[in-house]
């Protein structure tokens, strides 16, 4: 079972823009490998206003504490550009 | 870094794609692209705006179409990309050309509704690396790999591969990053690049651009909206999400690693792919010139225009014979005023100067051709546009205005320092433009012609109802805020919104309700965007052979080819175009010339009138100029008032006056106050005096700026004309001042005159008026006059017949009622298809309504009526017309059909009930044989009256109201005469009694509301013009300043009988106009005095009073007017 994590963290970015790692209570994660992004679309009209963007940026990525075992995370960037980590699948 | 986008498209891509092109330019160069396709859906819509673009940030063009490729068997392939290739002297962007073109085809053939093009032509068209085809998601193969079918998409590939030159394929990857399972995932992309990799097939990266930035997304949902008619909420295939957009190379890089990292690929197979992308682009990188021929004209052949030898020589020989037609020999005595042959020589020298030196003889003798052409087929034309100050077109006869004598400059028209491609318009008879197109394409050959398109881009209206449609909101809700978004821009509507008066009830609801909110928005991101392409209403591209290589077609709805570029891409791709404008006016006037001759067998030949007769400026200046060209709106009877015009030069100034620039720099008060000697003209300097002499110091012909220029710098008219064109531009202000006051002090002006010409010529901006249009308008305007003046039934049935002007047909039968000209009823045995006037004997003559006017009839059953008549009864009528029982019914109404009862009204329930009653279908009759005559069984009843079937249906109605009813129009008499007994009552003014009464005296005034106008303002504020007839006289003009239009709200605009409250206003001689100060529903008013005047007789009250006493008792009794006709 994913676990909702729902905090802002803090993002470090390759140079390629891709997130390489990111501090989560005081900790470093280390992302591993290629991270994947995902936009989802959202429903605007259900909502109040008319937004910005249409869809949600979401990055699934595989990183560790350390030299602990690798977790699987969602990592949210919001249209302000501030990233919240959005779900610990375990 | 730098990544090239091959797959874009640009807002052209109607319903599609939502960014301009040249925000794509910009943003490409922007994020340091050097290189940037535009690849429209079914067309090159947005292309030369793109390479123009492009040109400008230095970024290289390419270009493609989407589109829809199908089988041998008509099946379809999907949609792919077309890509043009460069370097190959045009040949890549002509085979581009032709295959959107093959796609429209299609549809003009009737496979199918959507552009679709055979894959063995786009095959035929790709030979000699002149195309490169992408087949992406939305390919066939595409399609069969987001299947997860391996083997299938590589059948369709090999299929592609043999079908297409070998190396015109290649595979398009799109990833938008969209979750796992759907379109637009990493999973379909990265099995296309192994598709590529499998098949030895090179693999490009796109994005499947629609708009620039992550924002637009919103307005891309919207798009989607519209273009399936489905709310965003019911949308079968939404945008999967947001990320379409014109993303730079670090998140295309990104994108790309994503798809490699997703699927098992060769080792580099994210750098190959990148440099496939590359060199295509490279491949794809269009030459402007070489390419696509910018900038570069191309006239039709000689041999097209009948030149057989140097077409400079054939022109010279044609304007030198032209000239020796048309100028008074120099021993015979001009008149004063008038050029001379000798001048027109000098001057036709001076312009052949210049268009031999620019090379363009040939379209001098190419529009001659055209004009020529034109008249030989028998309909009227006029030359219009900054060409008509050129001595060489009115030789040639495309014009028809005598330049010299009204003082229009060639420079103004053409010179050396303004070489894109003169524009000459021509107007025509608007019933005959089709014709006309014809007759040219059957002249210079379809592959020589074409129809130019316009874009259509959305306004507040529109974009009200496609916002409100995606939105999902109710159809009339959204109907109803559409009729309120006028007079403002959609992209203000939130501005609007809290300044507008009469919005603040829709305002009050935008703050209640979150939809509406969003609607607000949405509406604001439509406003402006291309919706969709149609014929051009004037122009006419006439080219060599070589058209069809440089502009695509497609049908347009008259049938004839049209090209996908529309005016702005005419000078840029070399394209001569023509305006020629069907102008209701001429049609007008050539419907009375010939109904004059066939009422009279004389010949009126409108060109050679005399410009002097002193008829026809007394009606001008008496201001009865409803349905005089260009001088028949409010504003104009206005200003005409004022001017009151002796001359036809008046003419041309009135109308120039007449402009937004001009009122907004109060140019005609400026004038007026000179003109009428209230003011002493101020010349500035006498070497100035000749040049501003005809407007009494008034600056507004650009004719007069660039003489202005001339006289002070000494530059020559050609720059002249360039210093006048950079007036409106502030940027270039500081430089000319400099040059002006340089040359100015050196050419002797002293420092104070040139302070004060500066300020003028830096104040007239780029507005004011070309004289060479002024006097272009003015010859009809004086025409339709005279023909007013002399021939008053011909002209208003011509009027009537083609309805020219800005007022309903109903107030133009009032105007004839007025003019003793009577207006007979629809008689199936009388009314053609046309208005025809008919002698009634008496000397005078009657103009007879015409059968369209019958509303709900249709085409067939009035061609049957016109062809059929005289009928001998009703029976013959029947059997003959075969008239639905809808326009039978309503023909018996109106009487139509009161030949059939001797034209005894009396009698009319009785046929119409005879009409009701008959039941079966009509016989058929062959045209030879005699109808069976039967008579009409009223006609020979002789019991009582009332045992007689009749019709209840005409109870209580006056024939103006049944008129009203079935022809929209008041025939018989005014459609306000039944309030005169009302209008008696409460003291109101008749119209034709304004023009008495002394300025600021207040009044009621009352009528048919006919027109709202809120011209330009000099201040800013909107002014409100309502026009209101009560059938009297001219119509009466109330304004509604800002103050009253808070009063009175919504009504201002909606009510249609209207009761005014309000003072006179005089402006000159014989204007006057009222200020309106309140406004009621006449109706509303007539009810309430109905009321109140029952209640009264009921308490045997004998008091005059009512409910607006209280308003009326500020009226001073001797202001009233009690000059009603009462009905009887």
């Amino acid at each position: 079972m994913p676990q909702i994590i729902d905090t802002q963290v803090d993002v470090e970015l390759s140079a390629d823009g891709d997130p390489q790692a990111f501090i989560w209570n005081r900790f470093e994660h280390t992302i591993i490998g290629q991270p994947q992004a995902v936009f989802t679309r959202t429903r605007w009209w259900e909502n109040d206003g008319v937004p910005l963007r249409i869809d949600t940026e979401l990055w699934r990525v595989d990183a560790s504490r350390g030299d602990e075992e690798q977790h699987r995370y969602d990592l949210r960037r919001d249209v302000d550009g501030s990233w919240v980590l959005a779900l610990d699948w375990g | 870094m730098s990544f090239p986008h091959l797959h874009v498209a640009s807002a052209y891509s109607t319903h599609y794609g939502v960014t301009m092109p040249e925000a794509l330019a910009e943003q490409t160069k922007a994020q340091d692209g050097t290189f940037l396709a535009v690849t429209d859906r079914d067309g090159l819509y947005g292309a030369v705006k793109h390479v123009r673009a492009c040109v400008d940030a230095g970024v290289r063009p390419g270009l493609g179409a989407d589109l829809a490729v199908h089988d041998d068997d008509h099946l379809s392939l999907g949609r792919v990309v077309v890509l043009a290739h460069g370097n190959t002297n045009g040949r890549g962007y002509a085979a581009l050309c032709r295959a959107v073109s093959a796609a429209h085809r299609t549809v003009s053939q009737g496979f199918g509704s959507l552009p679709s093009i055979a894959r063995s032509e786009l095959a035929g068209l790709a030979g000699l690396r002149s195309l490169t085809v992408l087949l992406g998601p939305a390919s066939d193969v595409g399609t069969a790999t987001g299947h997860r079918d391996n083997e299938d998409a590589r059948a369709r590939l090999t299929a592609w591969l043999r079908a297409m030159p070998a190396g015109s394929v290649s595979l398009e990857v799109v990833c938008h990053l969209s979750e796992p399972g759907t379109p637009g995932s990493v999973t379909p992309a990265t099995r296309m690049l192994a598709l590529a990799e499998h098949a030895g097939v090179p693999a490009v990266l796109t994005n499947a651009v629609r708009y620039g930035t992550p924002e637009e997304a919103v307005t891309a949902d919207l798009a989607d909206a519209a273009r399936t008619l489905t709310p965003l909420a019911e949308l079968e295939q939404p945008q999967t999400n947001g990320q379409a957009w014109l993303k730079p190379a670090r998140a295309m890089r990104q994108v790309a690693r994503m798809v490699v990292d997703a699927g098992l690929h060769d080792d580099g197979a994210l750098e190959l792919l990148f440099r496939d992308t590359e060199r295509l682009a490279d491949r794809c990188a269009l030459d402007p010139e070489a390419d696509i021929g910018l900038g570069r004209p191309r006239m039709p052949e000689a041999r097209i225009i009948g030149v057989s030898g140097d077409p400079v020589a054939e022109l010279w020989k044609r304007a030198r014979a032209g000239i020796d037609d048309l100028y008074p020999r120099p021993e015979a005595g001009a008149r004063r005023g008038a050029a001379s042959a000798e001048d027109a020589h000098a001057r036709l020298a001076h312009e052949m100067k210049t268009v031999e030196h620019l090379g363009f003889a040939g379209y001098f003798l190419t529009v001659a051709r055209v004009a020529d052409i034109i008249r030989e087929m028998g309909i009227r034309i006029q030359a219009r546009g900054s060409g008509v100050g050129s001595v060489l077109n009115y030789a040639l006869r495309t014009s028809s205005v005598e330049p010299l004598s009204n003082g229009l400059l060639w420079e103004r028209f053409l010179s050396p320092e303004r070489q894109t491609l003169p524009d000459i318009d021509i107007d025509v008879e608007s019933a005959r433009r089709h014709d006309i197109y014809r007759k040219l394409f059957d002249t210079f050959g379809g592959d020589r012609v074409s129809l130019m398109s316009m874009t259509n881009a959305y306004r507040g209206r529109g974009a009200v109802r496609d916002a409100g449609l995606a939105l999902g909101m109710n159809h009339e809700q959204v109907a109803s805020i559409a009729k309120q978004m006028w007079r403002f821009n959609a992209r203000d509507f939130r501005r609007a919104l809290e300044e507008k008066p009469e919005l603040e009830p829709l305002a009050a609801e935008v703050r209640e309700s979150q939809q509406l909110d969003q609607l607000v928005d949405l509406t604001a991101k439509l406003d402006r965007l291309p919706r969709h392409i149609s014929v051009h209403p004037c122009g006419v591209i006439l080219s060599d052979a070589t058209l069809l290589d440089r502009t695509p077609v497609q049908a347009s709805g008259m049938g004839l080819p049209m090209s996908q570029f529309d005016k702005h891409d005419m000078d840029p791709m070399g394209l001569i175009k023509l305006d020629i404008l069907g102008v209701r006016m001429q049609s007008a006037m050539a419907h009375a010339v010939e109904e004059h001759h066939r009422l009279s067998g004389e010949s009126i030949d409108l060109d050679r009138i005399p410009l002097d007769d002193p008829a026809t400026f007394e009606l001008i200046r008496s201001t009865r100029t409803l349905g005089i060209f260009q001088i028949e709106s409010p504003g104009q009877m206005e200003l005409v008032g004022k001017l009151q015009p002796e001359v036809f030069n008046d003419l041309t100034v009135e109308i120039s006056l007449f402009r937004p620039g001009p009122m907004q720099n109060n140019m005609p008060l400026k004038y007026l106050q000179a003109r009428h000697g209230e003011v002493m003209p101020d010349y500035l300097h006498p070497r100035l005096e000749p040049i501003l002499r005809e407007t009494k110091g008034v600056v507004i012909f650009h004719e007069q700026v660039m003489r202005l220029f001339d006289e002070l710098t000494g530059c020559g008219l050609g720059r002249a004309d360039v210093f006048r064109r950079h007036l409106g531009k502030p940027e270039q202000l500081p430089r000319i001042e400099e040059y002006v006051r340089e040359m100015a002090l050196e050419r002797g002006f002293p420092p104070a005159v040139i302070d004060q010409v500066w300020t003028v010529l830096a104040g007239f901006g780029s507005f004011g008026f070309a004289k060479a249009h002024g006097a272009a308008f003015a010859l009809p305007t004086y025409q339709s006059a005279w023909l007013k003046t002399h021939h008053p039934a011909v002209f208003l049935a011509g009027l009537l017949t083609h309805a020219p002007g800005m007022w309903p047909k109903d107030l133009i039968v009032a105007e004839a009622r007025l003019l003793g000209v009577p207006v007979l009823g629809l008689d199936v045995q009388r009314s053609t298809l046309d208005y025809r006037v008919e002698e009634l004997g008496d000397e005078r003559r009657g103009i007879r309504l015409a059968l369209p006017e019958l509303a709900g009839g249709t085409a067939a059953e009035r061609a049957r009526i016109v062809r059929h008549q005289p009928f001998s009864s009703l029976q013959d009528f029947r059997d003959r017309v075969r008239p639905r029982r809808k326009t039978f019914e309503a023909l018996a109404r109106v009487g139509a059909l009161d030949s059939f009862i001797g034209y005894d009204r009396a009698r009319r329930h009785e046929l119409l009930a005879h009409v009701q009653s008959l039941r079966g279908t009509a016989v058929t009759i062959n045209d030879d044989q005699l109808a069976f005559e039967v008579e009409l069984p009223v006609q020979g009843f002789e019991g009582a009256r009332f045992d007689a079937v009749t019709s209840l249906e005409l109870r209580g109605r006056s024939q103006t109201d049944l008129e009203l009813r079935d022809l929209h129009l008041a025939v018989s008499g005014h459609q306000m005469t039944r309030f005169y007994p009302l209008f008696a009552e409460l003291g109101v003014t008749p119209a034709s009694e304004l023009a008495d009464l002394p300025g600021g005296t207040e009044v009621l005034i009352a009528g048919v509301r006919r027109a709202t106008n809120t011209p330009p303002m000099r201040g800013g504020r909107r002014v409100v013009f309502v026009s209101l007839d009560d059938g009297t006289g001219p119509v009466s003009n109330v304004v509604f300043f800002h103050d009253a239009q808070e009063r009175i709200g919504g009504p201002v605009f909606q009510t249609r009988h209207i009761l005014v409250r309000g003072r006179t206003r005089r402006s000159g001689a014989k204007g006057v106009s009222v200020t309106g100060e309140n406004l009621w529903d006449l109706t509303e008013v007539a009810r309430k005095v109905d009321q109140r005047r029952k209640a009264e007789a009921a308490a045997r009250h004998t008091d005059r009073t009512i409910e607006l006493a209280a308003e009326l008792a500020a009226i001073p009794v001797d202001n009233v007017h009690h000059l009603w006709p009462l009905r009887a």
